[in-house]
């Protein structure tokens, strides 16, 4: 209830009369649940086993579903679940968790296990936080309840759940073994495509450290020493909003929304982590740097740019992506003529609106045909959206690029501009296009 | 359950400190040269300056990726019903044959030999000819006896046509029964050429013999010539386009059947082919599709000048657009409109190309095979942005090296493209070696130098020894454009799982 109440968020119940966080629509084609809002924000915690207390399906579907990249451990790509059956069920399935936790903890010793409720956990009744209590008491390692099963809304709710348990449980629990000036974190960087490990290099190139990954190639500990840095910054908005807005309560700390999705963004969050930190020297040095690398990639990008001045996207993503890659488009020189904002808040959509003014379309809901019907109205080039549209595109002929997280490329940073607009040009002049528009030559005119 | 005993394999026996002991004496009494200098070879190898000179080889072909007439005239006469193929020579030749085409197409394959020995050598080959047609028309009860030639036959100038005529005179076979001939020495041309030639001269004995080409009879069917094909599928796909379009069509040469047998417990020599009978009509039909055009060249003039009639030959219809050229052909023959049911298949197909396109943009290429079909490959790999770079055609020819190198100048994808005709997997190695490529595509012939290049190589064309049932589904059609688009892409997406580092080793790609 509490996350439904979320003060920084414009849908909270308690601005403007709002209803919280929107409900999904019956029949409408709809994202993930809760369930999995909560495994995509705390499943890149690498080290940790997460545990799905459900029947198979939960865990099952949802398995390596995500491109959240590990540098090391690889506990979280393990499929833990208790896979309750009938019997199960019936008679409430608390044997098997606790089995199942100590199995794990037998087998992998890790440092904590998060443990997932479901819909039927929910509904029979498991009363997930006292198992998991006596388990953490008799077992002296962190037994973590996430409380997110999916009947309670959308896989942004879920996102935020995982937030509160994340505080609950973990932030504040340890102290960093070094700590720096220019310390900060990440919060809603998932890793996908390994962006963390660009934009860890691109930050330690002017000295800043990031103290905590919230949560793409996250440790246990470096989660639990979060509340240690000068800084934070939000990179998916909507997902942990309410994670930075508590801290700041909690722990003072200061923190910003930004995005690393192309060059001027990446600029723009360089200088405001410098400013927000409030060190002259930073600021210069970030100065410096941000000139010297636009510089730079204006030179590597001459040649992209000539092929794709002028082409027409249309994107079609959730959140901060909804803004971040227009800039990243726009750089390119590619025309942004329609947007989709199905999961974007009014504040990204006013971002937008600064982006690509008043005559660019939105499209609101409507899935895949309204979006296709955009596409042909305003004679796209391009689509840009995640996996779940990929496949009607190419029905329809539409070059695409996967920006969600089934990707492979890395798109942060300056250096992630550059991949943008490598797969932009090759998606474009594949000549598959014009084999699937090549018309048979028996076809009358 | 009985025991296991633990037998160990040629991968692992040898292993064993024992035989590796073995190994390390034999190479002291052989007084082999030393591990460093074996090094130096295999560095000097992968050279450019190596490269070069094993191009100016002019002495010695090294792994050549073709195979002699006879064996081509073989599969050519394996078309026909009740035809066994009789090669007039020595025996090891019929032997290698019947080898090959049993490990690539995993059947048993009827062929005979003259069996040629010394004596035969010096006073000529008459005497093996006659008994041996006389044998094989007794035991093997044929309808047919297709004879071709070896290198022995012809380098001693044996007269076939007199022989056969002689075998007549002699009784040992009957005075109507059917014995066309080809001469198809080793030492000229490759498979296809004896293809070709016997061929030819299946479709001239039985078409003049037993037919009047003097007249027509108006008719609206179609022959089809599949040329050198050792796809078993591609004939069934090729039936099932001309069934949906509702075409009447004979198949000149149809193995299929007989190298795809079902097995019911009773083994024949022959199953399906050609009726005789048909052949003597064929001449009659409104025109003569070629789907090969290399292997096809003597069959073409041919039934152009004896039977005038109209031909369209083409090179393997692999791909969309070669395939639409393919159905446009047929609805020019026939008139018959292509229905909604191959349409649709070709949407579907075309989506397929879309859904996988990423993964093969830009993706180099080395490939091997025959003339047509190695056309067809590159039309395919232009069409989703696979780029050919090496294109070694051992028994291409003049003409199929510059239509080769027009097609690949079509599209950006082929600028790179370079065609050797003449040339063999050895040259093919070094070019891989100095000029690498993603992966390759040919027969099992081309895993060694692959794997040398340390590329993986898609198995297309022929011989396909080391890999099951490649042949039983088509390459040819959409059907076969989509099978040779899943073939390539999940090697491709195999590559990308064996070279992926750990976090990301993906499930979803």
């Amino acid at each position: 209830m509490e996350a439904m109440q979320e003060p920084a968020c414009e849908h909270s119940m308690n601005n403007n009369n709002h209803k919280g966080c929107a409900k999904p629509k019956p029949g409408e084609a709809a994202g993930g649940c809760s369930f999995d809002g909560a495994q995509i924000t705390l499943l890149p915690i690498a080290d940790v086993a997460h545990l799905v207390h459900g029947p198979i399906a939960c865990g099952g579907n949802s398995w390596e579903g995500r491109g959240s990249l590990s540098s090391g451990s690889s506990l979280h790509r393990y499929g833990l679940t208790t896979n309750l059956n009938e019997q199960q069920i019936i008679f409430g399935g608390e044997k098997q968790l606790r089995d199942a936790i100590r199995g794990i903890v037998d087998r992998f010793s890790p440092p904590a296990i998060f443990v997932y409720s479901t819909c039927i956990t929910a509904l029979i009744g498991v009363d997930l936080d006292a198992i998991c209590r006596s388990e953490t008491e008799k077992l002296g390692i962190s037994i973590i309840p996430v409380n997110s099963p999916g009947f309670v809304g959308s896989k942004s709710l879920g996102n935020r759940l995982a937030g509160e348990a994340l505080l609950d449980y973990v932030i504040g629990t340890a102290l960093p073994p070094s700590e720096s000036k220019w310390d900060i974190n990440l919060i809603g960087e998932y890793n996908i495509a390994g962006e963390i490990w660009d934009i860890k290099e691109l930050l330690a190139q002017v000295g800043i450290n990031i103290l905590s990954k919230i949560t793409g190639d996250g440790r246990f500990n470096e989660v639990r020493w979060a509340h240690r840095t000068k800084l934070n910054m939000v990179v998916c908005s909507r997902a942990l909003i309410n994670m930075a807005r508590k801290m700041e309560e909690r722990y003072d700390i200061p923190y910003f929304e930004g995005s690393f999705y192309g060059a001027k963004e990446t600029t723009a969050s360089l200088q405001t982590i410098a400013r927000l930190l409030n060190d002259k020297e930073l600021i210069d040095r970030v100065q410096a740097f941000t000139n010297q690398e636009e510089k730079k990639l204006d030179q590597e990008l001459e040649n992209y740019r000539k092929k794709l001045r002028g082409k027409r996207a249309v994107l079609y993503t959730g959140g901060v992506k909804s803004w971040s890659i227009i800039s990243a488009l726009q750089e390119l020189g590619i025309d942004v003529v329609g947007v989709g904002t199905n999961k974007s808040t009014n504040e990204d959509i006013a971002r937008i609106r600064e982006r690509i003014g008043k005559d660019a379309k939105l499209i609101e809901s409507g899935g895949a045909k309204k979006i296709l019907q955009t596409f042909r109205k305003e004679k796209g080039d391009i689509l840009i959206a995640g996996g779940r549209n990929m496949y009607v595109a190419l029905k329809e002929h539409i070059p695409f690029i996967d920006i969600n997280q089934e990707r492979h490329h890395a798109y942060a940073g300056y250096k992630g501009l550059k991949k943008l607009a490598e797969q932009l040009v090759n998606s474009l002049e594949n000549p598959v296009w014009q084999i699937v528009k090549l018309q048979p030559p028996w076809k009358e005119r | 359950m009985t025991k296991k005993l633990d037998i160990k394999d040629h991968n692992t026996l040898f292993q064993a400190e024992k035989y590796q002991k073995q190994a390390e004496g034999k190479r002291v009494f052989e007084a082999a040269c030393s591990v460093q200098e074996v090094e130096d070879t295999v560095e000097l190898l992968k050279t450019e300056e190596y490269k070069e000179k094993n191009f100016n080889r002019e002495a010695a072909v090294i792994n050549p990726a073709k195979a002699c007439q006879p064996l081509g005239a073989v599969l050519a006469a394996l078309g026909f019903e009740g035809t066994l193929p009789f090669v007039h020579g020595s025996q090891g030749c019929v032997a290698y044959f019947r080898s090959h085409f049993a490990r690539h197409f995993k059947e048993p394959v009827p062929a005979v030999s003259s069996s040629m020995t010394e004596d035969g050598a010096v006073f000529g080959g008459m005497r093996n000819l006659i008994e041996g047609l006389e044998n094989s028309t007794a035991l093997y009860k044929p309808k047919m006896i297709a004879v071709s030639t070896t290198c022995m036959a012809e380098v001693i100038g044996d007269d076939l046509s007199a022989f056969i005529e002689n075998a007549r005179i002699e009784g040992a076979i009957d005075q109507e029964f059917p014995v066309p001939f080809a001469n198809t020495p080793s030492f000229v041309g490759s498979h296809i050429t004896g293809y070709d030639s016997m061929m030819r001269s299946i479709l001239a004995y039985l078409s003049e013999k037993n037919g009047d080409l003097s007249y027509k009879i108006p008719s609206e069917k179609v022959n089809i010539i599949t040329g050198f094909d050792t796809y078993t599928g591609n004939f069934s796909e090729l039936k099932r386009i001309l069934e949906l379009m509702d075409v009447d069509y004979t198949f000149l040469g149809d193995h299929s059947d007989n190298l795809d047998s079902p097995a019911n417990g009773e083994y024949n020599y022959y199953y399906g082919g050609t009726k005789l009978d048909d052949v003597a009509q064929a001449h009659n039909a409104n025109g003569t599709l070629l789907l090969q055009k290399y292997s096809t060249k003597k069959v073409t003039k041919y039934i152009n000048k004896k039977w005038k009639q109209d031909t369209i030959a083409v090179s393997s219809p692999l791909g969309i657009k070669n395939t639409d050229q393919l159905l446009k052909n047929i609805k020019e023959l026939t008139g018959k409109d292509i229905p909604q049911v191959l349409k649709d298949e070709r949407g579907r197909v075309v989506d397929a190309l879309a859904d996988s396109h990423p993964y093969l943009h830009g993706k180099r290429v080395a490939m091997t095979g025959d003339p047509d079909l190695l056309l067809g490959l590159i039309s395919f790999c232009l069409e989703v942005g696979i780029e050919p770079v090496h294109i070694v055609c051992t028994n291409g020819d003049k003409n199929f090296a510059e239509e080769a190198e027009a097609l690949l100048k079509t599209s950006p994808y082929g600028m790179e493209g370079k065609v050797h005709i003449g040339k063999d997997l050895w040259h093919m190695r070094s070019l891989l070696l100095t000029e690498p490529v993603d992966f390759a595509i040919g027969g099992t012939h081309m895993k060694y130098c692959a794997k040398d290049a340390e590329i993986p190589l898609v198995r297309v064309g022929f011989p396909i020894f080391d890999r099951h049932h490649m042949h039983r589904y088509p390459i040819i059609g959409y059907q076969g454009t989509l099978n040779l688009l899943t073939l390539i892409v999940n090697t491709i997406l195999q590559q990308l799982d064996d070279e992926a580092p750990a976090h990301s080793f993906d499930a979803v790609r």
